[in-house]
């Protein structure tokens, strides 16, 4: 098998006594869609954070392309491509939703209107070019996710990170998210998603990894994994979704 | 040997009077994360409030301490009050507030005095006393013991009073305070209040050495901010042993280097703790990071 | 045409607002300098209002430069009186021992600035709030400290004094109309550089940076990078200010310079009080307080000691209790107000 696309080989954090995460690795093919589960404080974005370098490894590589990137702070990462949003949002506040959106696209687009016009292209991909005079803190809750997915998507990346982004979101503004991510993975997006959300999971994964205790437990087809009783009762509850 | 002892005996009183001066800055500012440039102004009507019960009560400085404190600790309760609670979360502006204070405080004693020198005599402020070949003046022994005293009183009181055990988890983690259903606010409010206190009893022992003027308090704060960082940020040793180090540094930079720089060399030292380890010598790691969360 | 590319159109064909172009923005500047440009017109025969106007002309400035690392880039120095001063000495030192042209002398004095700002505020830009804003006076007490030790550099305590050589290229005005017209030059220059910098990806990154600095990583922006470019520009603004300072009064020395309440407090006073992190702010904040400071000080300034300054205090305290966002707050606050009823009525 060639190089993986993106990959975590042995990747483990320490803090203090504390093994937040322990000895995880896979790798993702190209526009592959995979999954994270497990219980809260499983260590899913801490693993995320190490992946997008907010925080170093103590012992394993990420790899992106071949390319050992764990020595590349953040803003390289994102740079090569790698996209993400936080779990709890992080909009500019007292920026508007285009200029939040052309923050990121900035990036790829150093002039002023070029990286305007761009961010209006982003908006309107994601549902929200109706809003985006206004101030970020006066978007919803839905509103403020999408933008978050915007300004990643404005990275123009080959990968992206989404992490818990449908919690909070009723039934409908799900249904409109996954459309959407199945809108831009057909354009040939790679995801790798941290998500609670069992439906979402099963609507909009190939595979999925479970993560307990930091420790990457079992890992195959969403339907495989989704299937096994004690995944769907010790780590989502009896919740029916 | 001799000069080395002398030195260090100057600087261990340069230091108790830098330690005094920062005890309660280094509770406002290690508590409610407060610049509360306006400090030295407190230390300074402590400091006129000793003339003030001089001259209007007859009472020897160190009497007035039994009013001149609990008068600066309903001034810091005010001044809370009024001016930083409505701005809490806003630390620009409670800087630019305190510093409208300084330049009131200020001109408002100045023209109350209409600019005319006090000084505060002392019966046994003057008295000097012989340790070995070094003579020193009781009044800056004074404030060694009362800086040791009140250092030790304030760590008790945060240890073992129910308002300092408050005060010192309010320090911690303010959203955790809060759920165990302590007042933050009116926490806030007191510890203001008994730092303001604090800078008063500085004033009142500083009285009978120096010659007051409304200004004199800026000759205090940035020190006094230097020893507070020093020695880390909510932790009384902290501002002891830290005004210890900036005296004793002080000192040996004034006779040793150049008298003309000593000021700049624990200003130096001061910025490389706070480049290194902005916690401080004594404080816990990542204090500093702490209130600051929620004034995002 | 794929689906994002015909949203994209459509929704280009129908945005009424987005970002100005370059017409737009360039028009508001315009009326601005012009509007700022009528108080001298009109009273620039009185000689305590011409000397009032110069100096809010300078802090406007100066103000304005400090609002660029400060108000845009959320790191709140009160340790600007540095680079005030090695504009001023510089320069003043340039033409004294070297009668090199202040206008030439502009240059270095920016430069160097800039670079010893990005040299002292790198150590420091991982601190947060209020231990940066101390970090930062700690520099204003050294660099005095220093001043008046190096007496071979910047003349000690006693400073330098500028002879009265008057001429265009000396930057010595015997008429003094000249130096408010050169002050306003310098606010001109300061808000420009200002609006041409919020309008290119600096900018952009520098406000991301203020707000959040983690998703600001995520977006690809070296957050050390942006701090230390914010800190060159507005330190070489700020020296430009220094230098013209020292022409102006044309005796400079440390008390002067470092001074927390005239110069390195005085700038975030002002570009507080006028609101922080807008364009226009600091040069409003200016604008009500030095006039209000020195008519006070005219005023009273005889009578009462103190009395002035009390005022001004009490000016400022109701200020920050009232005016958290500054003038440009309250300004906002009302048209949000007058727009609600107008949708209401």
């Amino acid at each position: 098998m060639s190089e993986p696309f993106f990959a975590a080989r042995g990747i483990a954090k320490r803090f203090g006594g504390l093994l937040a995460v322990d000895d995880v690795s896979f790798a993702l093919g190209k526009g592959e869609v995979v999954s994270v589960i497990g219980p809260n404080g499983a260590g899913k974005t801490t693993l995320f954070n190490l992946l997008t370098g907010q925080l170093a490894p103590s012992a394993g590589e990420v790899a992106f392309n071949g390319q050992v990137i764990n020595a590349l702070p953040p803003e390289r990462r994102a740079r090569l491509g790698l996209g993400r949003t936080f779990q709890i949002a992080k909009p500019l506040v007292t920026l508007s939703a285009l200029q939040n959106v052309m923050v990121g696209t900035f990036l790829r687009h150093p002039r002023l209107h070029d990286a305007e016009d761009r961010a209006w292209a982003v908006l309107a991909q994601v549902g929200l070019a109706h809003r985006a005079e206004l101030r970020a803190s006066q978007l919803t809750l839905s509103e403020r996710r999408r933008l978050e997915v915007a300004r990643a998507l404005a990275l123009e990346p080959v990968i992206i990170l989404l992490d818990e982004v449908m919690a909070g979101l009723n039934a409908t503004e799900i249904g409109e998210a996954i459309a959407l991510f199945q809108r831009i993975h057909g354009a040939g997006m790679t995801f790798l998603i941290i998500e609670h959300n069992l439906k979402v999971v099963r609507a909009f994964s190939e595979r999925v990894i479970v993560i307990d205790h930091g420790r990457k437990i079992a890992e195959g087809s969403a339907d495989d994994i989704l299937s096994r009783p004690e995944v769907v009762t010790a780590y989502l509850g009896s919740r029916r979704h | 040997m001799d000069a080395l002892l002398h030195v260090l005996v100057i600087g261990v009183l340069l230091g108790g009077i830098y330690g005094l001066v920062a005890l309660g800055l280094n509770l406002i500012f290690g508590v409610i994360r407060i610049v509360n440039f306006a400090h030295g102004e407190l230390v300074m009507l402590g400091m006129y409030g000793a003339y003030l019960a001089y001259s209007l009560l007859g009472l020897d400085a160190y009497v007035s301490i039994l009013v001149v404190v609990p008068a600066l600790f309903v001034v810091g309760l005010v001044v809370y009050r009024l001016v930083l609670q409505p701005l809490h979360g806003e630390s620009s502006m409670q800087i630019f507030a305190t510093f409208a204070l300084v330049i009131i405080f200020q001109n408002v004693v100045l023209a109350v005095t209409r600019g005319e020198g006090y000084s505060v005599p002392s019966r046994i402020a003057g008295h000097t006393l012989e340790l070995g070949d070094v003579r020193v003046t009781v009044s800056r022994l004074a404030i060694l013991a009362a800086v040791t005293l009140a250092a030790v009183g304030l760590h008790l009181f945060l240890q073992r009073t129910m308002v300092g055990k408050s005060i010192r988890a309010v320090t911690q983690d303010r959203q955790a305070a809060r759920l165990m259903g302590i007042n933050v606010e009116r926490t806030f409010m007191i510890t203001f209040g008994v730092g303001s206190a604090l800078a008063g009893l500085a004033g009142v022992l500083l009285a009978p050495i120096y010659t007051l003027s409304p200004g004199i308090g800026g000759n205090f704060i940035l020190a006094a901010f230097a020893v507070v960082v020093l020695g880390g940020l909510g932790s009384v040793a902290g501002a002891y042993a830290g005004g210890m180090i900036v005296g004793i540094v002080e000192a040996f930079a004034g006779y040793y280097i150049d008298p003309e720089l000593k000021q700049a060399i624990w200003f130096l030292i001061f910025l490389a703790v706070l480049i290194v380890r902005p916690s401080g010598l004594f404080g816990q790691p990542g204090a500093e990071e702490i209130g600051f969360r929620e004034q995002e | 045409m794929d689906a994002t590319s015909a949203a994209y159109v459509e929704t280009r064909a129908a945005r009424a607002g987005g970002i100005p172009r370059v017409q737009r923005a360039a028009a508001l500047y315009l009326g601005g300098l012009v509007l700022a440009f009528v108080p001298l017109a009109v009273l620039s025969n009185d000689a305590f209002w011409l000397t009032v106007l110069t100096y809010t002309y300078l802090f406007a400035g100066l103000a304005v430069a400090w609002n660029i690392l400060a108000g845009f880039g959320g790191q709140f120095s009160l340790g600007h009186g540095v680079f005030f001063a090695i504009g001023a000495y510089v320069t003043a030192t340039l033409f004294v021992d070297h009668g090199l042209s202040p206008w030439v002398s502009l240059v270095p004095s920016a430069l160097a600035s800039a670079i010893v700002g990005a040299l002292i505020f790198l150590p420091t830009f991982r601190l947060k709030g209020s231990f940066f804003a101390i970090a930062t006076l700690a520099f204003n007490e050294v660099a005095l400290v220093l001043a008046n030790y190096a007496e071979s550099l910047t003349g000690g305590p006693r400073g330098i004094q500028v002879p009265f050589r008057a001429g265009f290229a000396n930057m010595i005005f015997a008429d003094s109309r000249g130096y408010a017209i050169l002050m306003l030059g310098f606010m001109a220059l300061a808000v420009g550089v200002s609006v041409v910098l919020m309008r290119t990806r600096l900018g952009y990154y520098l406000l991301a940076v203020r707000e959040n600095e983690d998703a600001a990583r995520a977006a690809g922006i070296s957050v050390v990078q942006v701090k230390l470019r914010a800190t060159a520009l507005s330190a070489a603004l700020t020296a430009v200010g220094g230098a013209l300072f020292a022409m102006y009064v044309r005796t400079i020395d440390p008390p002067t310079l470092f001074s927390l309440p005239d110069v390195g407090v005085k700038f975030a006073l002002l570009a507080l009080i006028g609101g922080m992190g807008t364009i226009v702010g600091p040069v409003l904040g200016a604008f009500l307080i030095v006039p209000l400071e020195s008519y006070l000080r005219a005023l009273l300034g005889g009578s009462l000691p103190g009395l002035h300054l009390i005022i001004l205090g009490v000016v400022m305290l109701l200020a920050a209790l009232f005016m958290r966002r500054g003038i440009t707050g309250v300004i906002d606050a009302a048209l949000v107000r007058w727009r609600h009823r107008r949708r209401h009525v």
